[in-house]
């Protein structure tokens, strides 16, 4: 039997005879199979077709296409549009140079941007079946936790960690379930350990601990360099990411099988099952490490399940929450346990408000706004590119006229200038390419994301994008001027008329586009400025409490606390220590509350446990805490938002609540007080910003103690003139007292800038962008007033010699460009003030964004934009009057 | 007198060389064979055009095989005329030849 003969790919031959003469398409494309058949003889199929396809593409020449086809008409012609337009080019260097500048600039920023916003849009999503991946969350009290408590918390069994995973796998539809708690999480304890291979001792943070490590990469697919998902099995495992990897076995890791090696993590040994890239930028959880063992270090975890294609989520969610018994018995009857909910996997780093969440999540209002500013820099580009390519043809009418006259037809006149744009506009893309390289990371650092793995370089498909964006600005800004040149007549251009009086239209499309761009520019400056004013805000505001010389820093235990206190009190720049209390907190756990002998039952208060020191060392006010001094072991306080909320309910001054009882937890039944925990209140102290100034006043019970007996942090407040010295001191007592773990101090003031840290960074990010924005606008003005200018020479030449001062015709020519930025100020108020009101929802506690800052950035603008203005009309105006009046204009 | 680019009176001498079987992929084959250079087919093509547009060779269309899915292949011949300027160009470059002493 013969075998059927191959073929050459299909899809070549149809670009053959697409652009191949009919007449000449039989002898060629035969030729072309025969030596395909020849070639896959001797040299296989892959090269043959390989040929092929450079064949085909080597017929692509004038001499075998269809006579009429639009390739053979626009082809010819080519050649000399790239020559006039190189040509072009270089007569106007500085021009063209600003020209390319201003679109480098814009587009590699409009790029940053595109790039930041796939790279949040695209948070979690990489797994294909991501859709059907959901996480579970508590909703206790009035606050969602975003992990699933263990039932008897840190008491839990190994066996009993596993209830809710086994309750939930085994519902039909759900394909599988995980849990995990990462060691940086705020269940998680966020230690450091001391990780040991061989005789080598590195610290390790970033631990993701779980055990089920099977159904975790099932539902977080990873891409294994060592190892694979399908060989995780027993306890005592632990996978290792390619840093760490790399920290643990310098940069030859990759020629050692690391399968099976042992290392110590604080002293136990953990066996390595395998190796994974990096965990990626755009997932809402981060480790370095995971450790497979028997049991979760923690009081809950985060659990994960995913239902199977086509299964609905809803039953699953019902019957859970009616069977939820048998995971937590006493749930249902738990009038505080409100059920359990889950949240789709994609939607978790843009849900605000879970408690506990792994990474700081993204307001969708600032994404919004990025994409905003992005988009309003490319159409300032597009405007830009657009009036300036309209100024550079403008010259050039004559020649276009000619080439009427030749027989060009109005397609190809537009075809020219379109074409001409494009191939300027793609000249810019060497030089992109090169900045967005330079800045990606800078941008990184600046917006503390990973937006490309190690390697750092910039994936083809943003290539193309780039590609693209400049080919349909070169096409976009062409077609205006394509368009209106090709329209007009032979004799229109040959001898155009060119009187330039001030446009009888008011309404002109070059005025439309400059005020657009200038009104653009007022808004961004303006919401810059409202956003710094913000930030500055937050960063002097006095938050009732001491910042500077206060640090803090782990410590296990009332023990080791003690021990430690007494060596420091030793040292002279130690002014004050404390225990527990450190402010600067996200929100966390809330508490029900209530006054005795009242029915109002208050869902949001705060516990504190700390020693008098604390306040001491925030230098906040406590002359109550002076009776612990004298024998009192504990004092129990509240602060005046607390007090004046209770006070309304009893109808009484706050002050006369000293003395009165509250009562905390009040419905948690317990032999010992009935109902909650009766604490007598002794004080009333001044509000102080506990939490983030997001967040107003919250209520606060604090309970003070002479003789603390639980620690879990240390604050310190330290007057010294060499800072490093002290530390070291207080680090080395610390050592002596606590060998195994790392010691870790903070400064209150760092704890309490991270709380605005996005904040920041966007503002950054906006001021940057604003610039961008500013620069390119007065690039583009500045082309627009040399065309303008330059075509009014005569009129100019003739204000002088009849006597007008270079001052007069600057008034007359700026006063245009004053009332255009007049109206686009008038325009700009409503947006500026709707944005920024916008922008500082997330805020308590705000400036006013006032009107007159938008007026003072509209003046602002206005100077240098007159000074370009009087630099044209003086260049213009150098020319010797006689020049100017006989300019063929 | 035409003029003749050196592509073209290569091309003009294969066709003449190869008799019956001269078209576009064969001559792109003795080509290789004869001159030790690789050729594309589409240039082979070009040439062949040109070279029937000044009429020193003319074509027709026969031979299909199975190999080309059953297309034809245009053979080519060279006319009187393309015989008659291969003669001169070789006359005329023996000419300048015999200028020269002999090459050693």
């Amino acid at each position: 039997m013969k075998q059927p003969l191959p073929h050459p790919p299909a899809w070549l031959d149809r670009i053959l005879e697409w652009f191949v003469a009919e007449d000449l398409l039989e002898e060629i494309q035969g030729d072309l199979h025969e030596a395909y058949q020849d070639r896959a003889q001797t040299n296989g199929k892959q090269k043959a077709a390989l040929l092929y396809a450079k064949d085909v593409l080597k017929f692509f020449r004038p001499y075998a296409f269809e006579k009429y086809s639009a390739a053979r008409q626009f082809l010819p012609m080519a050649g000399n549009y790239v020559k006039v337009g190189l040509r072009n080019i270089l007569h106007r260097k500085g021009f063209t140079t600003i020209n390319l500048v201003g679109l480098t600039l814009g587009m590699s920023a409009v790029m940053l941007i595109g790039t930041y916003l796939h790279h949040e849009l695209s948070y979690d999503q990489q797994a294909d079946h991501h859709e059907q991946v959901y996480r579970l969350m508590n909703h206790y009290r009035d606050q969602v936790y975003a992990c699933m408590p263990f039932p008897d918390y840190y008491q839990t069994s190994e066996e009993d960690q596993f209830r809710l995973i086994n309750q939930i796998s085994g519902y039909e539809e759900v394909q599988n379930a995980c849990h995990f708690v990462p060691s940086q999480s705020a269940i998680g304890g966020g230690d450091q350990f001391f990780v040991e291979i061989g005789t080598r001792k590195i610290i390790a943070e970033n631990l993701l601990f779980t055990n089920t490590a099977e159904a975790f990469f099932s539902l977080f697919p990873m891409t294994f360099l060592q190892g694979s998902s399908y060989q995780i099995d027993g306890d005592q495992r632990i996978i290792l990411t390619e840093s760490s990897a790399r920290r643990c076995w310098g940069d030859s890791w990759q020629e050692q099988n690391l399968i099976g090696s042992t290392l110590l993590v604080q002293g136990e040994e953990f066996e390595v099952m395998g190796v994974i890239e990096d965990v990626p930028g755009n997932v809402h959880y981060d480790f370095d490490w995971m450790i497979i063992q028997r049991q979760i270090p923690s009081w809950g975890a985060y659990t994960y399940l995913q239902i199977k294609e086509g299964s609905e989520l809803e039953s699953v969610m019902d019957r859970l929450n009616a069977e939820i018994d048998l995971v937590y018995p006493g749930y249902k009857e738990d009038i505080l346990s409100k059920g359990v909910i889950p949240i789709q996997l994609q939607d978790i780093h843009f849900t605000d408000g879970n408690l506990y969440e792994l990474k700081p999540v993204m307001k969708p209002a600032y994404l919004t706004t990025i994409g905003l500013i992005g988009a309003v820099l490319l159409l300032i580009i597009l405007i830009n590119y657009t009036n300036l390519s309209i100024a550079m043809y403008a010259d050039r009418q004559a020649e276009l006229g000619i080439r009427k006259a030749l027989g060009a037809m109005r397609r190809d006149i537009t075809s020219q200038l379109v074409a001409e744009a494009v191939i300027l506009a793609l000249l810019c893309f060497p030089a992109c390419w090169l900045i967005l390289a330079m800045a990606i990371s800078p941008f990184e650092e600046l917006m503390n994301i990973q937006l490309f793995g190690i390697s750092q370089a910039l994936p083809w498909t943003h290539l193309i994008v780039l590609f693209g964006l400049l080919f349909m600005t070169g096409l976009i800004s062409g077609l205006y001027p394509g368009l209106v040149y090709g329209r007009k007549t032979l004799l229109t251009l040959i001898s155009p008329n060119k009187s330039r009086q001030p446009l009888k239209r008011f309404f002109s499309l070059r005025r439309v586009l400059l005020t657009s761009q200038m009104g653009m520019v007022i808004i961004l400056i303006s919401v810059t400025w409202f956003i710094r004013q913000q930030i500055q805000f937050i960063e002097t505001m006095d938050l009732g409490f001491e910042q500077d010389g206060v640090v803090y820093f782990d410590i296990p235990g009332v023990e080791k606390y003690d021990l430690l206190k007494a060596e420091l009190e030793q040292m002279p720049e130690v002014a004050a220590i404390g225990a527990n209390g450190v402010p600067g907190s996200e929100m966390f756990n809330q508490l029900t509350f209530k006054l005795k002998g009242t029915d109002d039952i208050f869902s949001d208060g705060t516990e504190e446990y700390i020693d008098a020191g604390t306040f001491r060392a925030l230098k906040i006010d406590c002359p109550v805490c002076e009776e612990l001094e004298q024998g009192k072991s504990q004092v129990f306080l509240i602060n005046r938002t607390a007090a004046e909320r209770l006070a309304g309910v009893k109808g009484v001054e706050p002050e006369a609540l000293i003395g009165e009882t509250i009562i905390t937890e009040p419905e948690w039944e317990n032999e010992e007080f009935g109902f909650g925990i009766p604490h007598q209140i002794d004080g009333i102290i001044d509000d102080y910003k506990y939490f983030s100034i997001r967040h107003p006043y919250q209520p606060m019970l604090i309970s003070v103690f002479s003789d603390i007996d639980w620690v879990y942090t240390m604050v310190l407040n330290l007057q010294t003139d060499n800072w490093a010295e002290s530390m070291k001191s207080i680090q080395k007592a610390y050592e002596g007292i606590e060998p195994e773990r790392p010691f870790r101090a903070t400064l209150l003031s760092d704890r309490v800038s991270q709380l605005y840290e996005s904040e920041q960074r966007s503002g950054t990010l906006i001021i940057f962008l604003s610039i961008v924005a500013l620069m390119l606008s007065l690039m583009g003005v500045s082309g627009m007033v040399s065309y303008v200018t330059f075509s009014r020479q005569k009129e100019i030449g003739i204000r002088r010699i009849i006597g007008a001062s270079d001052t007069a015709i600057l008034r007359l020519f700026g006063s245009e460009y004053a009332i255009l930025i007049g109206v686009a100020l008038i325009l700009a108020i409503p947006i500026v003030l709707t944005l920024t009101d916008w922008w500082l929802e997330g805020f308590a506690y705000h400036i006013e964004p006032q009107i007159w800052a938008v007026i003072a950035v509209a003046v602002l603008i206005t100077i240098p934009v007159q000074a370009i203005v009087s630099y044209w009309i003086r260049r213009v105006g150098k020319a010797h009057p006689v020049t100017a009046l006989t300019q063929q204009s | 007198m035409k003029g003749l680019g050196y592509l073209e009176e290569t091309i003009l001498l294969l066709v003449l060389s190869m008799k019956e079987d001269a078209y576009g992929y064969s001559i792109s084959k003795a080509y290789e064979e004869h001159m030790g250079k690789s050729i594309s087919i589409s240039a082979v093509h070009a040439a062949l055009s040109r070279l029937e547009k000044k009429g020193l060779i003319s074509s027709e269309m026969k031979g299909a095989t199975a190999t080309r899915g059953g297309r034809r292949k245009r053979m080519f011949t060279s006319t009187e005329a393309g015989i008659a300027v291969l003669a001169e160009i070789k006359a005329s470059r023996q000419r300048l030849w015999n200028l020269i002493p002999p090459l050693s």
